[in-house]
């Protein structure tokens, strides 16, 4: 071990990830006063928020009687009963004091001039039971402009990117957290940080599932690993977002999004190869539904070309009164996703002429570290069935989990990472102030040894090789629809790759060593795809993001529960479950009616003679689509591009 | 070149030496027409498992991807690869190794340089000139013909930052300066800030300057025009006073 490959560091807070969440608790800490330091893989605020739609929940935008508790109610319903009551109430409580932080440093919407609020999107989000979704020019680059001000303007954080977070330290006696490691990569270093507090803000996993996502490489699930390695809970790690129409060729365009269920319009179905529907009435169906029938076609051998099915929107264009107000939605409705479609699949399928390929896409990971409303990590224990925090340890944003439980109201993400992360760095700012003990060297000691054992000149496996299948058994074994079968499969072969990864091939040098990323990157994606299929195998029915394709049941009169994923001593992976709280029978009732009228509306229409649906047809539209085509634009990932998505 | 394989070379830089090594990338159809990306992704893959480049969002909205496809920048994934290309790392930038740069030194020289203080009053618009400069993805692609970023001592150690400016430093000053929140008092710091960047040589090269932004901003007139009338009717101002 060599002493001058190390440096060290000493620091208030460390907060790892610079995307929304990051820049958020690296603000509230430094506010406080405190010195920050801020690790990042990625260049500065190259993160999902800066990729996304921009369309952030912002409560009582749109409409004055929008209460907290409205705004609370409506996410644990639409996540099925999993999330975290107090979690959806700091989240209701905080949205519209974090959307007005983040305009402080630049976001600038349109403002409702009459009311003397931010513009909300002209039609109310499906599953949002009231009008409070503000959207951005320049979608989500308007936000990373933001995140990166926020951190480029205190002179008390310092900022370090092409840095690959290991581990937090902890010190094993009281086990309060007294630093973390990290490889800097593009000076050659072993960053050896003191610090009493660490805020995890490190993003998803979708990278496990590569090429098919529309999310930053980078999401290779650092922040479970690091999480549950700390000691942490991780909770409803089965529930990841899929959409269900992304591309499935050409390659460079693979995984990016192409529509969404109501893309489908009142016409568009999914047929198989054989030209077969395989699901009618796409536009009010839930995103799991579509996934689900797609998945279905592919596994009985009836899928497309590439692993998808075919979604046919030709009888919309066809039709010929409303034809034409088609066009005019698909283009205006997702732009973005269209835009993607038309360049990939080429001129005819733009103009919905000839059905589109599609397969699902990993999105977003609604699960996470188990953390307390102020993003206090808790690990948890099972025969006092309590969690208990972990002293100077939080994660905000895609990095924890009860927020969402089963399924995620559109344009809740942005706000989420902007609640969250200043929540946590508020909370470690208050935390470290409290603490003024301190740091013993020793305690770093063990992770340097453990950071030099990473190296092996011998090794006969490729890190980079091993990802990549990796990738494809992810998909395969716990992609968008599931089965026990799998899911068994998925365990041996991750137990074995386990093995694999101690032979792999790291040359024994510092500077810019991508065998060496490669390998922790590895690491981190193993350990949060075991823990997502041990919580799938634990999940034995569909619920929101997690299809299950040998289990047809549906439960949805049983008492709701989270699956939590614990490392034992032995770095072995453990399974509980917590009870949640069931919403009022009525309101749920309601919620069940409501959909299946809409779905019988639905199937009504398309039986009756073409003339008279084509009017009826054009009248729907001309009701959505206005006097101005432009209001409509609606969010990928949101409940009014899938208005069927609720409480499934 | 048979038609299901395509040429290319790709230059990597290795223990302080710079070299080129030529791929043959394996077409995944015969009508595939890929991204430098996809050949970057499978040259990874097939033949140099520790190929290091950047990429994120594929979808050309998180610039971290440019690299110079012979010697111009460009986003890897959507620039299309033709028989023969040489890919590079732009060449604006420190090399740490093969195709990455050291990015940060741009970002570092705008420590601090944000001092408005929070308003009250959020709801006030801001103008369309306001949003074109916030379509910037960071790509750096601008630096390339920049005289100004040209200046900087690239052999930075560490973490420093550059002392000189480039339009992507100067786009981030003009949205402050734009930003209808802004107080007057604090736009004389921004154009002082603008100033140490050097500022001055953009007015002494403004007619032959050539820069060109990756996402299309005219950086010229939306950028780099309105600060050197800014700083200029400011030095009017003081000497009038």
């Amino acid at each position: 071990m060599d002493k001058n490959k190390i440096i060290k560091l000493e620091y208030d807070v460390i907060v790892v990830g610079s995307g929304g969440s990051g820049s958020s608790a690296a603000q509230a800490a430094a506010e406080a006063g405190l010195n920050v330091i801020v690790i990042s893989k990625d260049p500065l605020a190259s993160s999902d928020t800066k990729i996304c739609e921009g369309v952030m929940t912002v409560r009582g935008a749109g409409d004055e009687n929008d209460t907290e508790e409205e705004l609370a109610n409506n996410i644990k319903l639409a996540g099925g009963d999993l999330p975290d009551k107090k979690i959806t109430e700091a989240f209701a409580k905080d949205s519209k004091v974090a959307y007005d932080r983040l305009r402080e440093h630049g976001l600038r919407p349109s403002i409702n001039k009459k009311r003397n609020t931010p513009k909300t999107l002209a039609i109310a989000m499906g599953g949002h039971n009231k009008s409070r979704s503000v959207g951005h020019k320049n979608s989500g680059l308007s936000f990373g402009h933001v995140n990166w001000d926020t951190i480029i303007k205190f002179k008390n954080i310092a900022y370090f990117e092409d840095c690959w977070f290991l581990d937090v330290v902890k010190n094993m006696s009281n086990e309060k957290i007294v630093g973390g490691i990290a490889y800097d990569a593009s000076n050659g270093k072993l960053l050896s940080i003191k610090a009493k507090a660490v805020i995890i803000a490190a993003g998803g996993l979708s990278t496990l599932f590569f090429p098919k996502t529309d999310t930053m490489r980078g999401n290779t699930g650092d922040s479970y690993a690091i999480g549950i390695r700390a000691g942490a809970a991780l909770v409803d790690m089965e529930q990841i977002q899929f959409l269900p129409f992304c591309l499935a060729s050409p390659p460079s365009y693979e995984g990016l999004l192409a529509g969404e269920p109501a893309t489908g319009s009142f016409l568009g179905v999914l047929r198989d190869k054989y030209n077969k529907v395989i699901l009618d009435s796409v536009y009010l169906r839930t995103r799991a539904e579509c996934s689900e029938a797609i998945m279905r076609a592919v596994a009985d051998g009836r899928g497309s070309p590439n692993g998808g099915a075919f979604l046919d929107m030709t009888a919309n264009k066809k039709a010929k009164r409303s034809g034409k107000f088609f066009m005019e939605y698909l283009k205006s409705a997702l732009p973005s996703a269209y835009d993607n479609a038309r360049q990939a699949l080429g001129k005819e399928a733009g103009k919905a002429e000839v059905p589109w390929e599609v397969r699902p896409s990993a999105h977003y990971m609604m699960g996470g570290i188990k953390v307390d409303e102020f993003g206090r990590a808790l690990s948890y224990n099972k025969v006092s069935n309590k969690t208990k925090k972990i002293k100077g340890f939080y994660a905000a944003g895609q990095a924890m989990g009860g927020l969402f439980g089963s399924n995620r109201l559109g344009s809740t993400s942005l706000t989420e990472v902007a609640v969250f992360g200043y929540r946590a760095g508020k909370d470690a700012a208050e935390y470290v102030k409290q603490n003024k003990k301190k740091i013993d060297d020793t305690h770093f000691d063990i992770h340097h040894k453990k950071f030099f054992q990473l190296f092996n000149s011998n090794g006969k496996f490729k890190a980079y090789n091993l990802k990549i299948d990796l990738q494809r058994k992810s998909w395969k074994y716990i992609g968008a629809a599931r089965k026990k079968k799998d899911l068994l499969a998925m365990q041996s072969y991750l137990d074995g790759l386990d093995e694999k990864v101690k032979d792999v091939l790291v040359k024994p040098n510092l500077s810019w060593n991508q065998q060496l990323i490669e390998k922790l990157e590895l690491q981190n994606m193993i350990l949060s795809a075991k823990a997502v299929t041990l919580a799938s195998l634990n999940r034995d029915f569909s619920l929101g993001g997690h299809v299950r394709l040998d289990e047809k049941r549906k439960r949805i009169f049983s008492k709701p529960f989270s699956t939590l994923i614990l490392m034992d001593s032995s770095s072995k992976l453990k399974l509980e479950k917590i009870q949640r709280e069931r919403t009022n029978f009525i309101t749920f009732i309601k919620y069940k009616i409501n959909e299946l009228y809409r779905l019988y509306n639905a199937k009504f229409i398309r039986i009756l003679p073409d003339f008279v649906k084509d009017r009826i047809i054009e009248n729907k539209y001309k009701k959505i689509l206005g006097s101005k085509a432009e209001s409509i634009e609606i969010q990928a990932g949101s409940l009014e591009a899938a208005p069927a998505e609720i409480n499934k | 070149m048979d038609s299901d394989k395509l040429k290319v070379r790709i230059k990597l830089f290795r223990d302080k030496k710079s070299f080129e090594v030529e791929y043959i990338y394996k077409k995944k159809s015969l009508n595939e027409r890929p991204m430098v990306l996809d050949v970057l992704l499978q040259a990874q893959e097939e033949k140099i498992d520790d190929l290091s480049f950047r990429y994120g969002c594929r979808a050309r909205n998180c610039g971290v991807c440019t690299v110079d496809i012979n010697g111009k920048p460009r986003l890897a994934c959507r620039a299309r690869v033709k028989d023969d290309d040489l890919i590079s790392p732009i060449s604006t930038l420190p090399v740490i190794k093969d195709l990455i740069v050291k990015r940060d030194g741009i970002p570092r020289q705008m420590i601090g340089y944000n001092r408005i203080p929070f308003k009250n009053n959020l709801n006030v618009e801001a103008e369309s000139s306001y949003h074109n400069l916030t379509a910037c993805i960071e790509c750096y692609a601008c630096l390339d013909g920049c005289p100004l970023h040209k200046k900087n001592n690239l052999e930075v150690k560490n973490n420093d930052a550059y002392s000189y400016g480039n339009p992507f430093s100067f786009l981030k000053l003009q949205r402050l300066y734009i930003d209808p929140l802004t107080p007057e008092e604090e736009k004389k710091g921004i154009i002082e800030k603008a100033k140490s960047l050097g500022l001055e040589t953009y007015k002494k090269e403004y007619k032959n300057l050539k820069i060109k932004c990756g996402v299309g901003i005219n950086l010229k007139d939306e950028v780099i025009k309105p600060l050197l009338n800014a700083a200029f009717s400011y030095q009017n101002e003081k000497k009038n006073k």
